[in-house]
């Protein structure tokens, strides 16, 4: 009891936890309310007038397999990061690189744990969409691209944990704070180089797509984008795109799996007029904002709880400091989903007004479902904890209300 | 068994000249007998299987065989002078001693071949002569070099120019050839006992080197199973910083090498700098391949590291070298190249001895190490960071007596502490 007293803020801390909090609320209000969309009465629809029983049934299926053995990953992902926050500690003599660089192997062994635990996940996950059609990734490449590409995350990992611990080295406690806009920075220089390191990409050669992306960009007032493809079709079926960068880097996306399987030249058109919507509303930015948002929370609880190990300036600290990481990332998520779910519902709706074709959008929605095998409209559970798009359903009846509110 | 080094590096120039065709003789003669030892292996392999022991006129038909291979490429290959004897009797300046057949647990005369198999890739890099197994893909990597082949063609343009084999290549040589003899007496069951790859015990007394620039090597050989699984992607991050200083370390260099020509002495700040460079890259290489156990630092800091590289003060260079660096260079930076293959063998070996008994072989780290000073010190001679040649063979390595300052008149400096044992277990 003594100790949980001496662990609990004292007065003038707990007001400046509150300002804190006072100004993480009105910040996240006003990161909400930039993204407009019209308050929409969206009817429910029964996916069995658009989609058969068969398939009803078969996507279900396949994704609630995804979304249990997802969540048995996490099961698995926390229980092994408790163990790593209580015994990780040890691993210190296998270090000979400072404090800083402890610690910054001590984070990256974390991540080397959390890969040994979730690699059977990642083996089942990928055999259930290989038995469902829609990875033909062998296991053996999946295992060797998934072991190589810890390194690259090791980086990040080593530069992440390298800035913690120096600030937390020369500012204790307040470490946090000054950490907040160093993250910031490292985010925004992550989205504004991230075109560039997507591997297996080349420019769009059709210069119909080209003109009609480039009208787009002026009907949805966004800046000029480069239109890239992404060489997928050898690992998924699955069809999609994604729009990132910043600024001068501005980037969509196109997997070659859009482009030549079976999606038509205005069902093209409208994915393309949904990413530049995200460009013009600067979603990838909004992004960084609010993924910042949760880095106040998440470092303070990380600053909190590795008092007992020392302090975040001490490597001993640092397996804890993942396991809170992980913990807060996981609480998060859903949370972070229903702010991303409205701004695919505004790109959505912005492509419907620069297109202005319904049927088109209901024509993507339908080909994408299928082809990715996506359940229309799965459980509340799933749709809350995982989904950070609209369901297909809710998509397909905001064409309708766009119809209906068509003058 | 063991390597009996009894020459002299005395060379005559004309039979160094035509050393390959004064060879070609014994190699004929060794190709048939080959031919007449891989029956006799595989009878040996039989009657060992059944006695438990190999019978001794068919050990002694391969101990001579073995014996006499290790001659002919001891010759041709100017590890030493004489001509030698076309019957492997004992006696050449390059010998082996081979002990007589001894009683050999079945389960290992069972499946020799694949015990051999991670020697035989040792053995590929160092003497090429693993390709007589189909290992030739493998020292077909970098142009068929090898530690064997490049010594021997360097130590023919020294012989030629100097009458004398040089000490470094020499003792190199020596120790590929004690390697590959091992290997092949294991293989052909002449010995139970699995090659040493350990330098610092395969040719007899070494040389006593204070070179400027030294390693010592205070690693235990502890290993920990999970760094050593990750150890590639727990390195990455170290060789993109790596990469980033490596930018930097060049522009250095081109600065220095143009202080250096100039006054005769690189700079202190970046004699200071380079030497940081050539340190922290022996730290991460060192770490990488396994040859090291804790993750190393970023600043390459002396002392920092249980495998590490000492330099010496700056010292003036001669301007000749320094303008022809790079061309003078070259033959050290082919060897180290041929010395980073045989590191990336060790570490592949080394990754599946730590993983299976938490351990990195003694001998397998002690080659790792000498293949990392070699290459550290050809870094630290191409980065003018000292005017010292990198030293080929294997040696002892003690510090460098402290510099005695000219005035005033010092007290009288104390006898330095007797070297430390280098590279204990």
């Amino acid at each position: 009891m003594a100790g949980l007293t001496r662990r609990l803020p004292r007065p003038p801390q707990a007001v400046a936890v509150f300002a804190v909090a006072v100004l993480w609320v009105w910040a996240a209000h006003a990161l909400w309310d930039s993204t407009a969309l019209p308050s929409l009465d969206l009817p429910h629809l029964d996916p069995h007038r658009f989609f058969s029983d068969s398939f009803l049934h078969r996507s279900a299926t396949f994704e609630r397999f995804l979304a249990i053995e997802n969540l048995l990953a996490s099961v698995t992902l926390v229980a092994v990061l408790v163990v790593y926050a209580r015994r990780g500690h040890r691993l210190v003599r296998e270090s000979a690189a400072g404090r800083v660089g402890t610690g910054v192997l001590l984070a990256m062994l974390g991540f080397a744990v959390v890969w040994l635990a979730e690699v059977p996940f990642g083996l089942v996950a990928l055999w259930w969409e290989r038995r469902y059609g829609v990875s033909h990734q062998g296991y053996l490449p999946y295992l060797v691209g998934s072991f190589l590409g810890l390194g690259s995350k090791f980086v990040f990992v080593c530069l992440g944990f390298a800035i913690v611990m120096g600030l937390a080295g020369v500012l204790r406690r307040w470490w946090w704070l000054a950490a907040m806009p160093a993250f910031v920075g490292l985010m925004l220089l992550s989205v504004f180089v991230s075109p560039y390191l997507i591997p297996e990409t080349s420019s769009v050669h059709s210069p119909t797509l080209q003109a009609e992306a480039k009208e787009l960009e002026r009907i949805e007032g966004s800046g000029s984008a480069r239109l890239r493809v992404q060489d997928v079709h050898r690992f998924t079926t699955a069809p999609n795109a994604e729009s990132t960068g910043l600024g001068p880097s501005n980037t969509i996306i196109l997997w070659d799996t859009l482009l030549h399987d079976g999606f038509n030249r205005s069902e093209v058109r409208f994915v393309v007029a949904h990413e530049i919507g995200h460009l013009a509303h600067e979603d990838p930015l909004k992004r960084i904002g609010w993924l910042a948002l949760f880095l106040i929370p998440a470092f303070g609880l990380m600053a909190f709880f590795t008092r007992s190990r020392g302090g975040l300036g001490r490597p001993e600290a640092v397996p804890v400091a993942l396991l809170v990481l992980v913990v807060v990332q996981l609480l998060a998520t859903p949370l972070l989903n229903v702010a991303f779910r409205r701004q695919e519902a505004a790109a959505d709706w912005a492509a419907l007004q620069a297109t202005r074709e319904p049927a088109t959008d209901k024509a993507v929605m339908h080909q994408l479902a299928v082809k990715s095998l996506s359940d229309p409209d799965p459980p509340s559970w799933i749709y809350a904890v995982y989904e950070n798009h609209p369901t297909i359903m809710q998509r397909i009846g905001m064409a309708d209300a766009w119809e209906a509110q068509r003058p | 068994m063991r390597l009996i080094l009894s020459d002299d590096l005395e060379r005559s120039r004309g039979t160094v000249f035509f050393r390959a065709i004064f060879a070609l003789p014994f190699l004929i003669w060794l190709v048939v007998w080959a031919i007449g030892a891989f029956f006799v292996a595989f009878v040996n392999w039989i009657a060992t299987l059944f006695e438990g022991k190999s019978p001794t006129p068919l050990h002694d038909f391969l101990a001579r065989f073995v014996r006499f291979a290790t001659h002919t490429y001891a010759y041709l290959s100017l590890a030493a002078e004489p001509l030698p004897a076309f019957d492997g009797k004992p006696g050449y300046p390059v010998d082996l001693e081979i002990a007589g057949p001894v009683r050999q647990n079945r389960w290992t005369v069972v499946f020799r071949i694949v015990l051999a198999l991670p020697a035989l890739l040792l053995v590929t890099v160092l003497t090429g002569s693993g390709s007589l197994v189909n290992a030739s893909r493998f020292t077909g990597q970098l142009g068929g070099y090898t530690i064997l082949g490049l010594a021997a063609f360097f130590g023919w343009f020294y012989a030629m120019a100097k009458a004398r084999m040089a000490r470094g290549l020499r003792d190199l040589i020596a120790f590929a050839l004690s390697y590959a003899a091992q290997f092949w007496a294991y293989l052909l069951l002449v010995s139970d006992r699995y090659p040493s790859s350990d330098p610092l015990t395969a040719i007899g007394p070494l040389p006593t080197r204070s070179d400027p620039v030294w390693m010592d090597v205070r690693d235990e050989l502890r290993r920990s199973r999970l760094t050593v699984f990750f150890r590639l992607a727990l390195a990455f991050p170290h060789l993109v910083w790596l990469a980033l200083w490596g930018v930097l370390a060049l522009l250095a260099a081109i600065v220095n090498w143009i202080s250096t020509l100039i006054a005769g002495i690189s700079p202190q700040w970046l004699h200071r700098f380079l030497a940081a460079y050539v340190r922290y890259q022996l730290h991460v290489t060192a770490f990488l391949y396994l040859v090291g156990n804790p993750f190393p630092g970023f600043v390459g800091a002396e002392g920092s590291y249980p495998i590490d590289l000492h330099v010496a003060p700056r010292e003036r260079q001669n301007r000749w070298t320094v303008l022809f660096r790079l061309v003078l260079a070259w033959p050290a930076l082919l060897l180290a190249s041929v010395f980073n293959q045989l590191l990336l063998v060790v570490a592949v070996l080394g990754w599946f001895a730590g993983l299976f008994t938490a351990r990195m072989p003694l001998g397998l780290r002690n080659l790792g190490a000498f293949a990392l000073r070699y290459v550290a010190q050809t870094s630290a001679y191409v980065f003018l960071v000292t005017g010292a040649y990198p030293y080929s063979g294997p040696c002892l390595e003690v510090p460098r007596p402290e510099p005695v300052p000219a005035a005033p008149v010092p007290p009288p400096v104390p006898a330095p502490p007797a070297p430390p044992a280098q590279w204990p277990a």
